[in-house]
């Protein structure tokens, strides 16, 4: 891989009256190389690019971004699966605070919302919980995500009613303390989810399912959430 | 369920009503295929007895609920302002409720 083009959004709110898209051509890559070396020589090239970036092994998920159309993250992202030029775009459906950083407020909004920790009414073991490994395994497949945003903001649900419709990340968590044998609000959290928008906006369109960079399956998710909902409701 | 399960209830009618209008497609097909429509007699002789007629005033109840539903949830997602979503679903509501008792007329009084 002799060189790569990029095309990256650019967007200062302080410098600029609108966002542009600026091309880059970096030489030296290596195909098996990840995406976030690629910015990270941009940035030694250009330092006003701005992206956010902590582990580099997709556990943080901070460089979560648009990537030639695809949510995904950077580090976990490698560059021989790229077309080029690669575009790079921040996360739709939020608002950028400068390049291909996005303010995360209304997804954490979400994710607050749906009570994402146990509630438990009894008095509170002196030891641990127990629970069989069977009520663990209930678990796989929900506590794995680490709210990089990817699947939320894939979401066309997502984008037409943000303020109102918790999107694939918070669902997944909702699921996630649903799905827990030591929570005691099972009734309060669906009662919870009861409305038009929070959990029925979602129409199994499945972005989410398709960009998660864990392989997490937030549809099924919700579709879980439903069954548990209308057994209650039977 | 404390509440009146708007999300819930929808979303369970839009399923129970896709099963129902699954099945008689199949019911009609194979009514079809056995002769019901062979002559405007046999395919009045048919809508005349009770089980086709009520199993086919179902299907338009099911279909209208189904569409009812499947309108609501584009004007919940597009429609933002309530004006317009009322506007909306209140010309919708009009033009199902009509097709709905126009079609349980024609088949009442084919008997």
């Amino acid at each position: 891989m002799a060189s790569m083009r990029f095309s990256i959004y650019r967007y200062n709110p302080d410098t600029d009256a609108h966002p542009y898209m600026k091309d880059y051509e970096i030489d030296g890559l290596d195909g098996e190389m990840m995406l976030l070396e690629a910015l990270k020589r941009i940035k030694a090239r250009d330092e006003t690019l701005s992206f956010r970036r902590s582990c580099g092994e997709g556990v943080c998920g901070s460089d979560a971004m648009n990537i030639n159309g695809s949510n995904g993250l950077a580090c976990i992202t490698p560059l021989k699966t790229l077309k080029t030029p690669v575009e790079i775009r921040p996360l739709p459906g939020l608002p950028v605070i400068r390049d291909l950083v996005v303010d995360m407020s209304q997804f954490y909004k979400q994710y607050r919302a749906v009570k994402p920790y146990l509630v438990v009414k009894d008095p509170v073991p002196e030891v641990e919980f127990r629970q069989s490994p069977g009520e663990r395994e209930a678990l796989d497949g929900l506590y794995e995500c680490i709210l990089c945003a990817c699947c939320s903001t894939s979401c066309p649900s997502f984008w037409w009613n943000p303020d109102r419709f918790l999107g694939p990340a918070a669902l997944l968590q909702a699921c996630r303390f649903l799905s827990d044998s030591r929570d005691q609000a099972t009734e309060e959290r669906l009662d919870d989810l009861e409305d038009a928008y929070k959990l029925f906006r979602c129409h199994t369109i499945m972005n989410c399912v398709q960009v998660c960079p864990k392989g997490l399956n937030p549809t099924a998710a919700i579709g879980r959430i439903k069954k548990k909902m209308t057994k209650q409701f039977i | 369920m404390s509440r009146r399960a708007s999300g819930l209830k929808a979303w369970l009618l839009q399923r129970l009503s896709a099963v129902y209008i699954g099945l008689y497609a199949f019911y009609f097909l194979f009514a079809m295929l056995g002769g019901a429509a062979q002559s405007h007699e046999a395919w009045r002789a048919w809508l005349a007895s009770p089980m086709p007629a009520l199993a086919m005033i179902l299907f338009f109840i099911a279909l209208t609920t189904h569409a009812w539903v499947g309108i609501r949830d584009v004007a919940v997602d597009y429609a933002r302002p309530l004006w317009l979503r009322l506007s909306l679903l209140s010309v919708v509501a009009v033009i199902l409720l009509g097709s709905l008792s126009g079609a349980v007329m024609a088949l009442l009084a084919a008997r």
